[in-house]
C-alpha cells in the first residue's frame, strides 16, 4: 500500500467524517427555534419584528430539516458561509480576522508543552519513587486537576493585578492603533511575525509581554497531561526486554535512558500531540475568553452565548476538520518514525 | 585448566510486595577457561538469578547480599582474581559486552524495535572498541587527504580529523586514567581493613565519576550540524558491523545491517543476538536458555554456531537450559541447580554416568528413553516457594532418600570424587 | 509418597478471588494518594449530605437559589455574616460552595454512569458481533470525537437551552464515544481467547457469553476509565458553566461562580488583591474536588491496571 494511497484513503475519510459531523451539530442547530435563527440573516439593526416571519419564510427556516440541510450545502459549496452577527461580518471574514491570533499561541505553546512534559516525564520515570519522581508526579496531577478558567483567573490576578504586569489583551492601547493603522503590512495576521516584516520591534516585544501569561497558563495545564504519559510510557519502555540487552552489551544508563528507552517511549506521546494540538485550539475558548485575546475561541464563546448559528456551525466544522487533518499528519509523521508500522 | 570466573557463596535476594524471595541460597560455580558449562534445572531454580549476578545485571528489585563473583581474565591475574562484587558500576559497564556477554531466550524482543540492527551491533564496537574506531576512521581521512581534494572537501575534511583526534586524546587520557584505579584496586583486592575498605569505596566513586571525554567535545556530539563528524566513525563502524554479520554467517549484511528486527526472522533474529555478543570477542559467553523458543532445527543451526564460536573466537561458554539433551551433546562440565542451591557438580559424563543427588537421579530418570513401556517417572511435589523456603536442604520435602537431619541442616558442598561435587547429606561423612 | 505431597503445600491456598482482592485493597489502601483522593471526597460527601444543616436554605422549595442581603454588585469580603465572603449582589460564597456540591455530584456521577452504562453495551455489541455492527458503530463514534468536546457540548447546550440539566444531557451523549472504544477493544481481546471459543463450541448462547464471561473481564478497564474521567467531566461542565451556559445568576452553580470574579480581578489601587476571595475561593473548590477523584482514579488505575498492578 503506498504512501499516496494511504493519504488519500485518509482524506477521503475525512470528508466523510465532517459529513457526519455536519450533519450531527446541523440536526442540533435545527432544535433551536426559527425565530432566533433568523437572527443570522438580520445584517442590520433596523428590521422591525413584523418583517421577521416574512423573513422567517423566506429562508425557509420552518422548512424540513432535511432540506434545510441540503440548502446549506449548496451555500457552503457556492462559498457562502453565512452572516455571522457576533462578526460584524461575512463568517469568513471573520474567521480570516480571528484566526490568526489563536495560531499564535498555539504555535508558542505546543512545542514548550511538548518540553516541559517530556523533560519533566523523563526525570520522573528514571528517578522512579525517588522525591524528585513523587514531586513531578504531584505536580502533573495538580495541573491536570486544575479548571482552565481558574488557574488563568489566578495567573492574572497576582501577575497583573497585584502586580501589575502581563495585561490581558493582545497589545497595548497605544499600539494597537498601529495595526489598524493604513500603512501596516499584514501578510500573516501573527503579531510576533507580521511586526518583524514591518520592522516594528516594539510591537513584537509587546506582543510577545502579552503572549507569556496565556502560555504559562496552557503550559501548565497541558503538560501535566504529557507529563504522566511519558513517564508511564517511559517505565514501559524500560520494562522491556531490550533493555536487558542494552545492559548486558555494557551501555551506561545514559545511553539507556536517552536512546533505547526514550525513543520507544515518545512514541505515544507523538500520537497524543495531535490530539493536544487539536485540543488546545477548543480549550482556547477559555483562555482567550479569559484573556481577551479575539481569537476564534473567543469568537465561539460569544457566537454561544448569542445565538450566532452561522458562526458555530462554521467554528464547529472547522475544528472537527483540523482535528481530523491533525491526527492525519500525525499518523504519518508516527509512520515515518516506527519502523514497524506498515501504512496500510 | 584455569578458572576463568567463579562464584562463591552468592546470595541474592529479591524484595518483592510478598515478601522477601530468597532466590540465591549460596551457589559456588566455577567456570574454566575453554570449556562448555552447563547449568541445569528447573524453571525457577535459580539458573538465570546466577549468572545475572555474574554479570550484575540482577532486576530490581534484586540484590546480590552476600557472596564474591571472582574473575582471572586477564594473563596476570591467574593467580588471584578480581572480586567484582563491589567494583563500581562504570568498571562493570566496561566488562559486560567486552570481556563477559550475554544472550537471551527470546531473541524477538531483546532486540530495540526501533533501532536498526546495524546500529544495535554497532553499539558495542562504540562502547568497547572506540580507540581502535577512531584510529582507523583517522586513518582513512589521512588517505583521503593525502590525495586530490576540492578545498571545501579538504577543510571539513580536517575539521573532522581533528575533532576525532581530539576525541581520541581524551579517551586514550581517560584509559590511562582508568588503567591507574583498576591497578590500584587491583593491589588492594587481598588486603583488609577498613582503612583499605575506605580506599576502594573511594577509587570506585572515582572511576564512577570519570568522565570519557571533555565537555567540549561532548557539546559537539551533541549540536545537530556539528554532529556530523562522526559520520566517519559511524561508518567505520559500520564496515566492522557487516564483515561481523559475515563471517557469522549472514547472507546479504549490508541490507541486513539497514533493516529493523522485525523484519527478520527467529533464528535471524537469534544470530543478531549473537552477533551483538561477540562483537568484541568476550572471554565469556553466557548464553541463557538461546533456543528454548526456536523449532529443532534452527535450534540445531544456533547450537553449531556457538560450537564453531567456541573454536574461534571465545574462550568458554556458560550454557543454560533445562534439556539434558542438549547438555550432554555440548557442555563438557556442569551443575545441577534447585531452588537456589547448586545440588551436584561435575563433567557431564560423570553426571549421566553417576549422578550422586537425589534430584539429579529424579532428573535423569524423568526423562522418557524410547524403549520405556511403563508410567512416566516424575518427582513428586512442586518446587518451593523461596520466599518462606523449606528449612535445612530445600530439596527434603520431595526427596526419596530423606533423613532425619535433612531438614535440620544445610549440606554442605563436598568434593566426593574428585571433579565431582555434590551437596547431600548422603554422601557427608565421605562415603554413601 | 503422598505426605511428600502433603508437605510441598506451603499454606492452606485462601480462595483465589478473594487474596486477589484483599491484595487490591491492600495495595489501594497502601498509598498515599489514595487515603488523600479519599478523605477529599468524603469531606464533599459530607458537605452535600449535610447541606440542609451547614447552610439552611432561605427558600426552602428551591435551595439551590443562594441567599442575599441586598444588592449591592461589589462583592463583600468574609466577614461574620459572610464567612467567605460573597459574589457581587451579595450572594453567599460558602452557601454556594456547600449546595454546588450536590450539583458537583450529581453532574459527575450521572454523566459517567450513563457513558459507563451506554459505552458498555454498545463497545459489547461493537466488539463481540464485529463486522458491519462494528464499523458503524465506530464511525458514528469517530463523528463525535473528531470534535472537541468543548466546542460541540457549547453548541448543543445552545440548542437545547441552558442549564445545568442540559449539560448533563449534553455531556452524557458526547461521552460514550471513549467508553464504548475501551470496552470494544477488551472484548476484541478476549473475543478470540480459548475460553470463549470452547464456550462458543459447547453451545452457549451469545447473551450468554457476552454478560457471564465477557462482562466480568472489561469491568475492570471501566472502572479505571471512569473513575479517571469523573473529573473531566466535572471540569467540562465547569466550564460550560463558566461561559454563562449553565445556571443562572445566583445559583449554587461553581463554574457560574467563578465567571462572576471576571470583572474584579484587579482591585481598587490601595488595595490591588481585594477581591481576591471570590477570584481563589470557587475555583479552589472545583480544583480540590477534581483533584480528590483524580487521585482516586490514579490510585485505582495503579492497582487494577493488570501492566501496572505488580511494578
Amino acid at each position: 500500500m503506498s504512501l499516496l494511497n494511504y493519504i488519500v484513503r485518509r482524506l477521503l475519510f475525512m470528508v466523510l467524517v465532517l459529513f457526519g459531523v455536519s450533519i450531527l451539530v446541523f440536526g442540533v442547530l435545527m432544535l433551536i427555534p426559527p425565530g432566533m435563527r433568523v437572527a443570522a440573516y438580520v445584517t442590520n439593526e433596523k428590521v422591525p419584528p413584523s418583517a421577521i416571519d416574512a423573513m422567517i419564510v423566506q429562508y425557509g427556516l420552518r422548512d424540513p430539516a432535511p432540506i434545510q440541510y441540503f440548502r446549506w450545502l449548496g451555500k457552503i459549496a457556492r462559498g457562502d458561509l453565512g452572516y455571522s452577527t457576533t462578526a460584524e461580518g461575512p463568517v469568513l471574514k471573520g474567521f480570516i480576522q480571528f484566526f490568526p491570533t489563536t495560531l499564535e499561541l498555539v504555535l508558542y505553546a505546543t512545542p514548550l508543552i511538548i518540553f516541559v512534559g517530556v523533560w519533566l516525564g523523563t526525570v520522573s520515570a528514571v528517578h522512579k519513587d525517588e522525591p524528585v519522581d513523587h514531586f513531578i508526579r504531584v505536580v502533573s496531577i495538580v495541573g491536570y486537576s486544575l479548571p482552565t478558567f481558574w488557574l488563568g483567573l489566578l495567573l492574572l490576578m497576582f501577575f497583573y493585578g497585584f502586580l501589575g504586569i502581563f495585561p490581558p489583551g493582545v497589545l497595548s492601547e497605544s499600539l494597537r492603533d498601529v495595526i489598524y493603522a493604513p500603512g501596516w503590512i499584514r501578510v500573516t495576521g501573527i503579531l510576533t511575525i507580521d511586526s518583524i516584516i514591518n520592522w516594528r520591534w516594539d510591537i513584537f516585544l509587546d506582543a510577545l509581554y502579552h503572549l507569556f501569561l496565556p502560555t504559562l497558563n496552557l503550559v501548565i495545564l497541558d503538560s501535566a497531561l504529557i507529563m504522566r504519559l511519558m513517564r508511564s510510557s517511559m517505565l514501559d519502555a524500560l520494562g522491556q526486554d531490550y533493555i536487558r540487552t542494552a545492559l548486558a552489551k555494557g551501555a551506561s544508563n545514559h545511553t539507556i535512558e536517552h536512546i533505547h528507552a526514550r525513543r520507544n517511549a515518545m512514541l505515544p506521546v507523538i500520537t497524543i500531540s495531535g490530539v493536544l494540538f487539536a485540543g488546545m485550539l477548543a480549550g482556547m475558548v477559555i483562555t482567550e475568553t479569559i484573556f481577551v485575546r479575539k481569537g476564534i475561541g473567543w469568537w465561539m464563546a460569544r457566537a454561544a452565548l448569542q445565538l450566532d448559528v452561522s458562526a458555530i456551525m462554521f467554528n464547529v466544522l472547522f475544528l472537527g476538520a483540523v482535528f481530523v487533518g491533525v491526527n492525519l499528519i500525525v499518523d504519518l509523521i508516527y509512520a515515518t518514525i516506527d519502523p514497524r508500522v506498515r501504512l496500510s | 585448566m584455569e578458572k576463568l570466573i567463579e562464584t562463591k557463596d552468592l546470595f541474592t535476594e529479591f524484595h518483592t510486595f510478598e515478601g522477601v524471595v530468597k532466590a540465591l541460597n549460596g551457589v559456588g560455580i566455577v567456570v574454566n577457561e575453554g570449556e562448555t558449562y552447563g547449568l541445569v534445572g528447573e524453571s525457577g531454580c535459580g539458573k538465570s538469578v546466577t549468572v545475572r549476578s555474574m554479570m550484575r545485571i540482577v532486576q530490581a528489585p534484586g540484590r546480590i547480599v552476600g557472596g564474591r563473583v571472582i574473575i582471572f581474565f586477564r594473563a596476570e591475574d591467574r593467580s588471584r582474581g578480581i572480586d567484582i562484587v563491589d567494583r563500581s558500576e562504570a568498571y562493570m559497564t566496561s566488562l559486560r559486552g567486552e570481556s563477559i556477554s550475554m544472550i537471551f531466550q527470546e531473541a524477538s524482543t531483546s532486540l530495540n524495535p526501533v533501532l536498526s540492527i546495524g546500529y544495535q551491533v554497532g553499539e558495542s564496537f562504540h562502547f568497547h572498541r572506540r580507540p581502535q574506531m577512531l584510529k582507523e576512521s583517522i586513518e582513512h581521512l589521512d588517505e583521503e587527504l593525502a590525495g586530490n581534494l576540492a578545498p571545501l572537501s579538504r577543510r571539513w575534511r580536517r575539521m573532522q580529523r581533528s575533532l576525532l583526534a581530539r576525541e581520541l586524546r581524551e579517551r586514550e587520557a581517560y584509559d590511562g586514567r582508568i588503567d591507574e584505579i583498576d591497578r590500584e584496586l587491583y593491589k588492594l583486592e587481598e588486603q583488609e581493613g577498613p582503612a583499605v575498605v575506605d580506599r576502594k569505596r573511594q577509587l570506585n566513586a572515582r572511576r564512577d565519576s570519570l568522565k570519557e571525554h571533555g565537555a567540549l567535545t561532548g557539546m559537539a556530539m551533541r549540536t545537530p550540524f556539528i554532529r556530523r563528524y562522526r559520520r566517519r566513525l559511524e561508518r567505520t563502524i559500520r564496515g566492522h558491523v557487516v564483515d561481523l554479520l559475515r563471517s557469522l554467517g549472514v547472507s546479504n549484511p549490508e541490507r541486513i545491517a539497514d533493516s529493523h528486527p522485525h523484519e527478520l526472522s527467529g533464528g535471524m533474529q537469534q544470530r543478531i543476538v549473537i552477533a551483538i555478543a561477540l562483537a568484541c570477542h568476550p572471554v565469556l559467553l553466557i548464553a541463557d536458555e538461546p533456543t528454548s523458543n526456536l523449532d529443532v532445527t534452527i535450534q540445531a543451526q544456533i547450537v553449531e554456531l556457538i560450537k564453531q564460536l567456541k573454536e574461534t573466537t571465545i574462550s568458554s561458554v556458560l550454557y543454560i537450559t533445562h534439556d539434558l539433551g542438549l547438555v550432554a551433546e555440548i557442555c563438557d562440565r556442569g551443575s545441577v541447580m534447585y531452588a537456589g542451591d547448586v545440588a551436584e557438580t561435575a563433567t557431564v559424563r560423570e553426571l549421566f554416568k553417576n549422578p550422586l543427588h537425589p534430584y539429579t537421579r529424579g532428573l535423569l530418570h524423568s526423562v522418557p528413553k524410547v524403549e520405556q513401556v511403563d508410567e512416566l517417572a516424575t518427582i513428586p511435589g512442586n518446587v518451593p516457594n523461596l520466599i518462606v523456603p523449606p528449612s535445612g536442604c530445600r530439596f527434603h520435602p520431595r526427596c526419596p532418600d530423606r533423613m532425619d537431619i535433612c531438614p535440620k541442616a544445610k549440606p554442605p558442598t563436598i568434593e566426593y570424587t574428585p571433579g565431582h561435587w555434590v551437596a547431600c547429606h548422603l554422601y557427608t561423612d565421605g562415603k554413601k | 509418597m503422598s505426605d511428600i505431597v502433603e508437605q510441598t503445600k506451603e499454606q492452606p491456598a485462601a480462595h483465589p478471588g478473594w487474596r486477589e482482592f484483599t491484595f487490591s485493597m491492600k495495595r489501594l489502601f497502601k498509598n498515599p494518594l489514595t487515603i488523600i483522593g479519599l478523605s477529599i471526597i468524603m469531606f464533599f460527601v459530607f458537605l452535600a449530605v449535610f447541606a440542609p444543616l451547614l447552610a439552611p436554605p432561605p427558600r426552602p422549595f428551591d435551595p439551590y437559589l443562594m441567599p442575599h442581603r441586598g444588592w449591592d454588585m461589589t462583592p463583600s469580603p468574609p466577614s461574620a455574616e459572610n464567612l467567605l465572603g460573597t459574589l457581587p449582589s451579595q450572594y453567599d460564597i460558602l452557601y454556594g460552595i456547600i449546595w454546588g456540591t450536590r450539583n458537583a455530584f450529581r453532574i459527575g456521577l450521572t454523566v459517567v454512569a450513563a457513558n459507563l452504562f451506554v459505552g458498555l453495551i454498545l463497545g459489547a455489541i461493537a466488539g463481540y458481533f464485529g463486522g458491519i455492527v462494528d464499523e458503524i458503530i465506530m464511525r458514528i463514534g469517530d463523528v463525535f470525537y473528531a470534535i472537541p468536546t468543548l466546542v460541540l457540548a457549547m453548541a448543543l447546550v445552545v440548542a437545547i437551552g441552558r442549564g445545568l440539566q442540559s449539560i448533563v444531557i449534553v455531556l452524557i451523549i458526547l461521552g460514550w464515544p471513549t467508553y464504548t472504544r475501551v470496552i470494544r477493544s477488551e472484548i476484541l481481546v478476549i473475543r478470540n481467547m480459548d475460553f470463549i471459543l470452547a464456550a462458543k463450541a459447547s453451545g452457549v448462547s451469545h447473551f450468554r457469553i457476552i454478560m457471564r464471561h465477557i462482562m466480568p473481564n472489561s469491568i475492570f478497564s471501566l472502572i479505571i476509565v471512569g473513575s479517571m474521567n469523573v473529573g473531566v467531566t466535572i471540569l467540562i461542565a465547569a466550564a460550560l458553566s463558566f461561559l454563562g451556559l449553565g445556571s443562572d445568576t445566583g445559583y449554587a452553580d461553581w463554574g457560574a461562580m467563578v465567571s462572576t470574579c471576571r470583572n474584579f480581578i484587579v482591585g481598587p489601587p490601595e488595595n490591588r488583591l481585594a477581591y481576591w476571595y471570590l477570584v481563589f475561593i470557587p475555583g479552589f473548590t472545583i480544583a480540590l474536588f477534581v483533584l480528590g477523584w483524580n487521585l482516586l482514579g490514579d490510585a485505582i488505575r495503579d492497582v487494577f491496571d493488570p501492566r501496572v498492578r505488580r511494578r
